[in-house]
């Protein structure tokens, strides 16, 4: 099994440049993939050979204004999906509206964090995400797939 | 001749008998008369021999003188009741004719005789007035009631006048109303009546009687009475002597003994008169109330046929009132498209004996009848309501009218609220993430270049960044006024006093190094809701926070003045009064960022939160002398 990696789905390609700078400047070496919208990263998610091959991303990164399939339904598939259902996800977005908070977590998110516009605050705010998903917190053990 | 062949024995009898006697010879001279006789017909002291109508020359041409001739002529005795003005008695006469002459006698029936008179005047005076009554009943006038009264009191008491006096209460005086007979053989001045018997009768309630006014000592004021040929009158009152309408005077022209029936009669009549015009004084004011009114009136009788409209009533159907009395309510009714529906709620209104009121439409009229029983029958009030129903109408459909426009804008509303949710979505989510790359690119580029840059360089950088972080700040700020004009306001009980020093105890946890002064008065509470008057307060207590940031001994105080205000006050930088006015607009700003930072959208919150309340807000202040705001909450139901 490769090296733990990170699915960023976030279609502003600042936010992920900024994004990915955040990760350098923290250290964090694991691999970022990138989908820029939610139909991609549902097909990205759902493929099945990626299931099979249980290489699912050891974190989710999702932006929740995105093209085609939204931030919040992208969500409700993961959570949805016995594959992916168990997938530590973090809503990492611009918006704090009230309505977002409340759908997200109902949809079962494990954390809701606002991407501040200073750019150190937003350093540190993915370092210290990156830091307790990635390290300190044990992941679920994987699903799917037929090698239990 | 035969009366001085009579024998003794025989004229002693006859002297006796207490019949009146006496004999006339073949010639017609008195042979012979007894002393009953001679007193009654007042004869000379020895009439014997004397033609007898010399002696009784009142029986002349009289059915005396008639009945004897027949008697003589036919040889047959003969019989009869006649009234002797010599005498002035009723006289039951016999008389037995022989060849040598008539034998007479008679004898005072006159008790008799006025028994049956007065049998017969009392059945006539009680037909008269049972006439008199059923005329009245019949509907008649006052006038011609008065001019029947007169001619009854003619010819039952035979009187040869009769005055109809009206008394005026007030002023105390008699009037003449009618009067008749004067022309005939008496002649009073009818403008300057007497008047003393007319007063006394009415002031005593008794009938005043005189049979001869010659010798009346009540009647020498009447002395003008008597030079106009009257000799004797009954006056009697109409009414009582509590409520007298006047008198009625009956005068004759010779002496009259009046019997009581003759007094009760003028006494009846003028009962009846006064009943009557009672009766039509009541009628005349009813129909005057009736006439008056605005509604169309109609009233039945237990058949439903009309017994009264009035002019309205009558107008409505284009027809004169006396026309429709009388005539059954189906006659009208039954023009009418829902005259079955009318008919019905007077036969209820019959049947149960119980008011009722119903509405009608007809020809784009409304009408509105109420129904009350009456006697045995039934009452009708019938008002045209169009007017009222037009605007009940006109008012219904303004309400709805206004629900659809409620609703309409409630819309509008709801459609406004989801395009501002979804324009605050994306200002917060959208504008903010340009902010974020200029931030953050600004900050790669001195990171990663920073080495070649001049500190001028650097700090026009350092200006990008603040300019987006500020910029950050006004969205965020508009975004939670936008969210005030949102939020749904349930109203409960808050405290206000644990609100402010929850407020407070974020601001020392903020700025924890400030030593502030802060009073909040206890017990102070309000009703809205809480989430929103913590806004309220924060931003209040934030402004006195940061305005006594440069004041030596920084107080803030809350509390409730004596209008029932709440209030914030500061003893810090204050601000002109002249913009005072400003202060609640969105991004007004009194002061420079430089000296005290702000979003200028903190009051416009509060003023927005305290409007929704059904509050207002006001501001007192002057630079460098603190600046107080004033605001008011619904009260705490009790």
């Amino acid at each position: 099994m490769s090296k733990p990696y990170i699915l960023l789905v976030e279609d502003n390609a600042d936010d992920i440049e900024l994004t990915q700078r955040a990760f350098a400047k923290n250290h964090i070496a694991n691999e970022v993939v990138v989908m820029r919208d939610g139909a991609a990263a549902a097909e990205f998610l759902f493929d099945e050979n990626r299931v099979r091959a249980r290489s699912m991303p050891a974190l989710i990164l999702l932006d929740l204004s995105l093209p085609k399939v939204s931030g919040l339904e992208l969500l409700q598939k993961i959570r949805a999906n016995a594959a992916t259902k168990l997938l530590p996800t973090v809503i990492l977005t611009s918006s704090k509206q009230e309505e977002d908070l409340v759908e997200g977590y109902r949809l079962g998110v494990n954390s809701y964090v606002r991407k501040p516009v200073d750019f150190n605050e937003f350093v540190e705010a993915v370092r210290q995400v990156g830091l307790y998903w990635l390290v300190l917190n044990e992941p679920p053990p994987p699903a799917g797939g037929g090698g239990m | 001749m035969a009366d001085s062949t009579l024998r003794p024995d025989l004229s002693l009898v006859l002297e006796r008998i207490t019949d009146g006697f006496f004999a006339l010879d073949a010639q017609w001279r008195i042979a012979y008369i007894n002393a009953q006789a001679r007193k009654l017909l007042h004869a000379p002291v020895d009439p014997i021999g004397t033609f007898w109508l010399d002696v009784f020359p009142n029986a002349r041409g009289r059915l005396f003188e008639r009945e004897y001739h027949r008697a003589m002529r036919d040889q047959r005795p003969v019989q009869f009741v006649e009234y002797s003005v010599t005498a002035q008695l009723w006289l039951e006469v016999k008389a037995y004719p022989s060849a040598d002459g008539l034998s007479v006698y008679f004898r005072d029936v006159t008790p008799r005789i006025e028994a049956q008179r007065e049998v017969e005047r009392t059945r006539r005076r009680q037909q008269a007035l049972i006439d008199f009554g059923r005329s009245a009943l019949a509907g008649t006038t006052y006038d011609r009631m008065l001019a029947d009264a007169i001619e009854l009191l003619r010819e039952i008491l035979e009187a040869s006048v009769v005055d109809v006096y009206h008394y005026d209460r007030l002023a105390g005086t008699f009037s003449i109303v009618c009067s008749a007979g004067w022309d005939e053989g008496v002649a009073l001045d009818p403008a300057r009546p007497p008047l003393d018997h007319v007063a006394a009768a009415v002031r005593t309630g008794e009938p005043f009687v005189s049979s001869d006014l010659r010798i009346d000592p009540r009647a020498r004021a009447l002395a003008q009475l008597e030079r106009s040929g009257v000799l004797s009158c009954v006056a009697t009152v109409i009414g009582t002597t509590q409520a007298p309408h006047g008198a009625i005077v009956v005068y004759h022209a010779q002496t009259r003994t009046f019997s009581v029936g003759d007094v009760r009669f003028a006494q009846a009549l003028s009962q009846s008169i006064a009943e009557f015009s009672s009766a039509m004084e009541s009628n005349r004011l009813m129909t005057q109330v009736l006439e008056s009114m605005a509604d169309a009136f109609v009233a039945v009788d237990a058949d439903l046929c009309i017994t009264y409209v009035n002019q309205r009533m009558a107008e409505y159907w284009a027809q004169t009132q006396s026309e429709m009395i009388g005539l059954p309510l189906s006659t009208f009714t039954g023009t009418l498209p829902h005259g079955a529906y009318v008919l019905k709620q007077y036969k209820e209104a019959l049947r149960d004996r119980r008011p009722l009121t119903f509405e009608t439409e007809h020809l784009g009229r409304w009408h509105e009848t109420r129904l009350y029983p009456f006697g045995a029958g039934v009452a009708g009030y019938v008002r045209d309501i169009t007017a009222r129903k037009t605007e009940q109408d006109r008012v219904l459909g303004l309400n709805v009218e206004l629900e659809r426009r409620v609703e309409e804008r409630t819309k509008q509303l709801e459609a406004a609220n989801k395009e501002l949710e979804s324009f605050s979505y994306s200002v917060s989510h959208d504008l903010r993430a340009p902010l974020r790359a200029i931030d953050g690119f600004s900050q790669a580029l001195l990171e990663d270049y920073g080495d070649g840059f001049d500190d001028r360089a650097r700090s026009y950088l350092d200006r990008v960044r603040r300019a987006a972080q500020r910029m950050a700040d006004l969205i965020d700020a508009l975004l939670k006024l936008a969210k005030v004009a949102r939020t749904p306001i349930g109203f409960s009980n808050v405290d206000i006093s644990a609100t402010a020093s929850a407020a407070v105890a974020e601001l020392r946890d903020g700025e924890p190094d400030r030593t502030v002064e802060v009073r909040i008065e206890p017990g102070l509470t309000a009703s809205g809701e809480p989430h929103l008057l913590h806004i309220v307060l924060a931003n209040l207590l934030g402004n006195a926070w940061k305005f006594t940031r440069h004041t030596p001994h920084p107080q803030v105080r809350v509390g409730k003045n004596g209008e029932g205000e709440f209030y914030v006050a500061d003893n810090g930088a204050g601000f002109d009064a002249a913009y005072a006015h400003k202060l609640f607009g969105a991004f007004a700003r009194l002061h420079s960022g430089d000296e005290y930072e702000g979003t200028g959208i903190g009051l416009a919150t509060v003023a927005r939160i305290i409007h929704r309340h059904g509050g207002s807000l006001r501001a007192e202040g002057a630079i460098e002398n603190g600046a107080t705001f004033y605001f008011t909450l619904p009260e705490v139901e009790t």
